[in-house]
């Protein structure tokens, strides 16, 4: 649950990314190949090395959906049910992966926003990020 | 012992050269304190850490964290022997501070989005790579004397 405030702080992070999700996107999938290969496993169909018009587009529906997270944050589950359908029964992806993409993901706000990643912005996405995942992985089982 | 290539040592030597490590020691465990909070269990004599902006000010926060980056900067100099470098303070931490070894992955990451914060794009996916990989084999090394 996000207080008044911190959905205050997701919002304007938010506005720094809305427009460029593509870019965003494929740096964050860039970065989590990079650094935790075992994660292209489940990517096999974006090519190995992955290919660059592939991470755009595939990164650009990630970051697309965090859109929708920040639009409907007092209804994470309404929102992104159909997601966490898809990831319970066709993507599958191991929970433990998703820490994994979300320090990737600090590292893309980080070196963009520089100056401007204020510690309160790192931890209203820490917690905003989680609790997606926490979304996404709920139906599991 | 951490894998790198000679290459991603020397990029991580490089970028290590321009650290302020007193600053970004800081800043790196006051970020660790505000961003999972219950880390703030080692650290009640401290004094205010009641808000994010009273953390990163602390003096205690800021001289501690300097002491812990300056042990991790020793720690980059015996990259091919962390956990002998590391052994007395393994022991330290487990001994007599009772930290989870979970809490240096966490200030390991930490690290790692700090260092993005101060260079930006220069801090690149392979830079990031070879730096988690050095930062998990410092948390490793810390906790290879644990029982």
């Amino acid at each position: 649950m996000l207080s008044a405030q911190e959905r205050a702080h997701v919002a304007q992070v938010w506005d720094l990314i809305a427009g460029h999700e593509a870019l965003f996107g494929a740096e964050l999938l860039l970065r989590l190949f990079t650094v935790y290969p075992s994660t292209k496993t489940y990517f096999k169909h974006l090519g190995d090395p992955p290919d660059e018009v592939q991470l755009l587009s595939h990164g650009q529906r990630v970051l697309e959906a965090v859109g929708v997270a920040v639009r409907h944050m007092d209804n994470l589950r309404a929102a992104l049910s159909p997601l966490a359908d898809l990831h319970a029964r066709v993507l599958r992806v191991d929970p433990t992966n998703f820490p994994l993409l979300i320090q990737c993901f600090q590292v893309v706000l980080a070196s963009h926003l520089q100056g401007e990643f204020t510690v309160e912005m790192q931890v209203v996405w820490d917690k905003f990020l989680t609790g997606l995942a926490v979304v996404l992985t709920e139906k599991y089982r | 012992m951490v894998h790198l290539t000679g290459e991603e040592k020397s990029a991580v030597t490089a970028l290590w050269g321009k650290v302020n490590v007193e600053e970004v020691g800081g800043e790196a465990l006051g970020r660790l304190l505000v961003v999972y909070p219950w880390t703030q269990r080692f650290f009640e004599s401290f004094g205010d850490l009641s808000t994010a902006d009273a953390v990163m000010k602390n003096a205690n926060v800021k001289k501690h964290g300097k002491k812990v980056l300056a042990s991790f900067s020793e720690g980059l100099k015996h990259l091919d022997d962390l956990k002998g470098t590391f052994a007395a303070l393994s022991e330290l931490h487990c001994d007599k501070l009772h930290v989870d070894p979970e809490n240096f992955r966490l200030l390991g990451n930490v690290l790692v989005v700090v260092l993005a914060r101060h260079f930006g794009k220069e801090f690149t996916p392979e830079l990031q790579s070879a730096y988690q990989k050095v930062v998990a084999g410092v948390a490793t090394a810390l906790a290879h004397k644990y029982h």
